[in-house]
């Protein structure tokens, strides 16, 4: 095996593919960097840019499907991670997180279990309430509105009857699993993040 | 590479009341105490007599500083100023205030590991000192000014690279509630008072030397590298507040704020903090925006930069640009501060018309700032203004002061959360003028005596969180439980110690902190989650000694409590874990005095026993656990009257909270009964002659 630059090509690759794997390697470190998961087509696309594929090649899907293959292979920190349309989606574990990329790829599916389940987490691992307001910001984007409508949803099925809310004195809403955490000590420790904290400086 | 390094080798003395200017050897004389505190604690032993009250000529002031001051070691920046604290009540007992800012830099370059004012000036005057030329110099055209135009007068005589400590008008008029200030917004509370009774206006310090640093360059180097990869946001939170790429957790009340999108809005061009991934040491000083954590988002947009002490990336005091107050008020449109310095107007009203976190909000904070800094009024960690807002709501105000001082003040103003009431009010504090200004001004524990009020009715009110002998709590149970509630009995002014709140608040999940927990302290079960208290045991009296001996340690080094200890990072590669040793490791390879944890902890022990030592000779008792080591009311009540050891509250047992002290004690190697050192206590840490002192008294053991 020779090992170039940070990524680890196999024996057998011309020097043109090997350069192509370094490249694709670097396209998704690249992106990890800036917080965002890499599509296949992503790679292709700046492979092509890059002049180590040409669409007029009758085999370039196949040359293409191997440079990634080996690419994903041989690189440890690149991992592989499917959305619920079994789409795969790339990052490097050098500038992202499991968790952070698990993110990224619920966002594509159904916001209810987006939600849910950092809400869930939160409540079990910490364990804290999640102030609502985290989920108008980066990575999740959702406008206040859409939040609202994801919540109401929420209250109206099954599955979701362990998320609930409580308001801290000075208005801020949290969202807690019952699950993980009795409503008293979700609405104390919402209350010591958005309130306490910054009075006992 | 210099056999010996960290120390400057000289101690400056100054007598105000003969005028005299010497110096002594540090390592000589000082070696075994370190700096800072360690250097205060020694002089105030050795030479101010009990019964000495903090506003005697007898008493003195030791602006001290450790052998890390003015290294590279992240986090240097603190200057310790050790006196008899004027609003300790009922008695003056010592305490140390602390300051961050340029100052502790500046006077290693000048030479000095520590500056001794004794005696009074029989007119006012300020200090200057330049490398080795120190001169006591007229301070008649500079009495009377703000803090801004003394630094700037004295500034503009020494050189703008001066760095000026610098009282106001607060403690130029004996305002026991007064701070010194450099650097603009660094401020040692309780400090100026004394200052002022010495008619010492301020001390203007220029250096133009160098720290050396006894170790191999090239294992400094690393060593600062590796100290700076453990760095977390403002009090070492080691996650960021929101879902960050590079992050396994988050923790909406962290202090590490940064994140794509997020900007300092009034920069030009506004910068965006960027993600701030912990392996870019270049980006440190992005994490934390400590007016967005106490004013809320709405602060984004007036954030210039960040900005704080020599030496440290953290930039924990933001500088923020608020356009409108300029107009509105009359005051300078920048303001820049942390913590309880920023929050000083604010904490004044009860509610802003436009809510907590509005626009009323942030303009209180600038008015405050602006007053407080440069008159120099202290808020005691806002027990001033949480005393304010009971008195007034409560009546007592009214009822204690004339009608016509009473109706002299725009209450109507005050009830809206009208910030232009702090214009009435500020000045009349640092003033000592009418009633409310004088009383404002002594101290909680002074005012109660004036006002003829029990202190048993503080120390039971929840709201004001008020311990003893003048002083509020600091990181108390509402942090650590049993642990800071020990922590807590122990000083005579509020503690300041931040070791377990750091900690505790550093973001990581439950289990993350119980194994670390385990590593420094010996179990798991030295943690809890806040407010999920369990009983207590022998592992939280652990952790409460290693807390105290480490704040001591800082503030006697010269590196920065409101930061380390450094026992969690952001690092996962590192399963989060920090590094207990960073202090013995900068400072045996700054000084060339090798020392291990063990070892420095040992020092560290040796000044926090002559601190009990002073505490037990200045109060003539050895009975700390009775007349000293309280715990107030409050501490065991609930609101909602919850029990003991349920999720959800933060309220204490008593008979636990006993046992907690039996422990700590038990630690410490003190008598469990009256809490004061054994003798073998004393012997351990190199504190015969002390014992021996306290025996002829008959306060020892």
């Amino acid at each position: 095996m020779v090992t170039e630059g940070k990524a680890t090509i196999p024996d057998g690759m011309t020097g043109q593919e090997e350069a192509a794997c370094l490249a694709a390697a670097m396209i998704i470190r690249k992106k990890s960097e800036s917080g965002q998961l890499t599509l296949k087509e992503e790679i292709l696309r700046e492979l092509i840019r890059q002049g180590f594929l040409k669409p007029e090649d009758s085999d370039m899907g196949c040359q293409f499907e191997a440079i990634l293959k080996h690419t994903i292979e041989k690189n440890g920190d690149l991992k592989e991670v499917c959305d619920r349309q079994s789409i795969p989606h790339y990052y490097s574990i050098e500038n992202m997180t499991e968790r952070y990329a698990n993110i990224l790829i619920q966002k594509e599916g159904d916001p209810l279990v987006l939600i849910a389940e950092m809400i869930r987490e939160n409540s079990k691992i910490y364990p804290r309430p999640t102030p609502l307001d985290v989920f108008a910001k980066s990575p999740f984007g959702f406008a206040q509105e859409e939040i609202f409508y994801h919540i109401r949803k929420m209250a109206e099925q099954e599955e979701y009857q362990d998320i609930q809310q409580t308001t801290t004195s000075i208005g801020t809403v949290f969202l807690f699993s019952t699950l993980y955490l009795d409503p008293d000590y979700a609405t104390f420790l919402a209350e010591w993040i958005d309130v306490g904290q910054v009075n006992n400086p | 590479m210099a056999k010996q390094g960290g120390w400057a080798g000289k101690v400056l003395r100054v007598d105000l009341s003969s005028g005299r200017i010497s110096t002594e050897d540090t390592i000589e004389k000082y070696k075994d105490f370190l700096g800072g505190t360690g250097i205060g604690y020694k002089v105030i032993w050795d030479e101010v007599p009990a019964g000495t009250k903090a506003f005697d000529p007898a008493n003195k002031i030791v602006f001290g500083v450790g052998p890390l001051a003015g290294t590279g070691a992240p986090c240097n920046g603190r200057t310790a100023i050790t006196t008899l604290w004027p609003t300790c009540w009922p008695k003056s007992l010592v305490a140390s205030g602390h300051m961050g800012g340029q100052f502790a830099a500046e006077l290693k370059y000048a030479g000095y590991d520590a500056i001794i004012i004794e005696g009074k000036a029989d007119r006012p005057v300020w200090l200057s000192i330049v490398d080795r030329k120190v001169e006591i110099k007229e301070a008649r055209s500079l009495w009377g000014q703000g803090i801004r135009r003394t630094t700037i007068e004295i500034s503009q005589i020494m050189g703008s690279e001066a760095s000026v400590a610098a009282i106001g008008q607060a403690g130029e008029n004996m305002v026991p509630m007064a701070v010194v200030m450099n650097s603009v917004s660094h401020s040692a509370g309780g400090v100026g008072g004394v200052m002022g009774s010495k008619n010492l206006k301020a001390i203007g310090v220029r250096g133009t030397g160098k720290v050396a640093i006894a170790g191999d360059k090239g294992e400094w180097e690393k060593l600062v590298k590796l100290h700076l990869s453990l760095l977390g946001a403002n009090n070492q939170h080691v996650v960021p507040n929101s879902p960050q790429p590079w992050a396994e957790y988050f923790n909406a009340g962290s202090r590490w704020v940064a994140s794509r999108g997020r900007q300092w809005g009034a920069s030009q061009p506004a910068i965006d903090t960027g993600s701030c991934d912990p392996h870019d040491l270049n980006r440190i000083a992005y994490r934390t925006n400590n007016s967005v954590f106490y004013m809320g988002d709405i602060a984004w947009q007036y954030t210039v930069r960040g900005n704080g002490c020599t030496g440290c990336p953290i930039r924990c005091h933001t500088m923020i640009k608020v356009p409108a107050v300029a107009a509105k008020y009359g005051i300078p449109e920048m303001g820049m501060n942390t913590c309880g310095g920023l929050n000083f107007g604010r904490s004044f009203f009860k509610s802003f018309s436009d809510g907590p976190r509005g626009q009323g909000n942030l303009e209180a904070c600038m008015v405050g700032m602006h007053m407080a800094d440069d008159y120099g009024i202290w808020c005691n960690y806002s027990q001033l203004q949480r005393d304010f807002i009971k008195l007034y709501y409560d009546g007592t105000i009214k009822s204690k002061l004339s009608e016509k001082e009473f109706k002299g003040f725009s209450w109507a103003k005050y009830e809206k959360g009208d910030p232009s009431f702090l214009f009435e009010l500020l000045p009349k504090i640092a003033m000592k003028e009418g009633e409310l200004g004088t009383v404002l001004g002594l101290g909680t524990g002074y005012m109660l005596e004036r006002w003829g009020i029990p202190e048993s009715e503080w120390k039971e009110d929840k709201n004001l969180v008020y311990w003893h002998l003048g002083f509020p709590k600091h990181h108390a149970n509402e942090d650590a439980g049993q642990c800071g509630v020990i922590i807590n009995t122990q000083y005579n002014r509020d503690c300041q110690c931040h070791s377990h709140c750091n900690f505790v608040r550093n973001g990581l999940p439950i289990d993350v902190q119980k194994r670390l927990a385990a590593e420094i302290w010996g179990s798991p079960d030295a943690v809890d989650g806040v407010g999920a208290y369990t009983p207590m045991n022998v592992y939280k009296a652990r952790m409460a000694k290693w807390s105290v001996l480490r704040k001591e340690l800082h503030d006697s080094l010269s590196l920065c409590n409101w930061m380390g200890p450094w026992i969690a990072s952001p690092l996962k590669e590192r399963a989060y874990r920090g590094d207990d040793s960073i202090e013995s490791l900068l400072y045996s390879l700054a000084t060339g005095d090798q020392k291990n944890r063990q070892e420095l902890d040992q020092v560290a022990e040796r000044i926090f026993v002559l601190h009990r030592a002073l505490t037990i000779r200045d109060m003539g008792t050895k009975e700390m656990r009775t007349q000293h080591d309280a715990v107030p009311g409050w501490v065991f009540k609930d609101p909602s009257g919850k029990d003991p050891f349920t999720k959800g509250t933060i309220r204490m047992d008593r008979d636990d909270i006993s046992r907690g002290m039996d422990m700590y004690y038990e630690e410490m190697d003190w008598d469990k009964k009256t809490g004061a050192p054994n003798p073998a206590a004393y012997q351990k840490v190199g504190l015969v002659k002390v014992a021996e002192e306290l025996n002829k008294k008959g306060l020892l053991l």
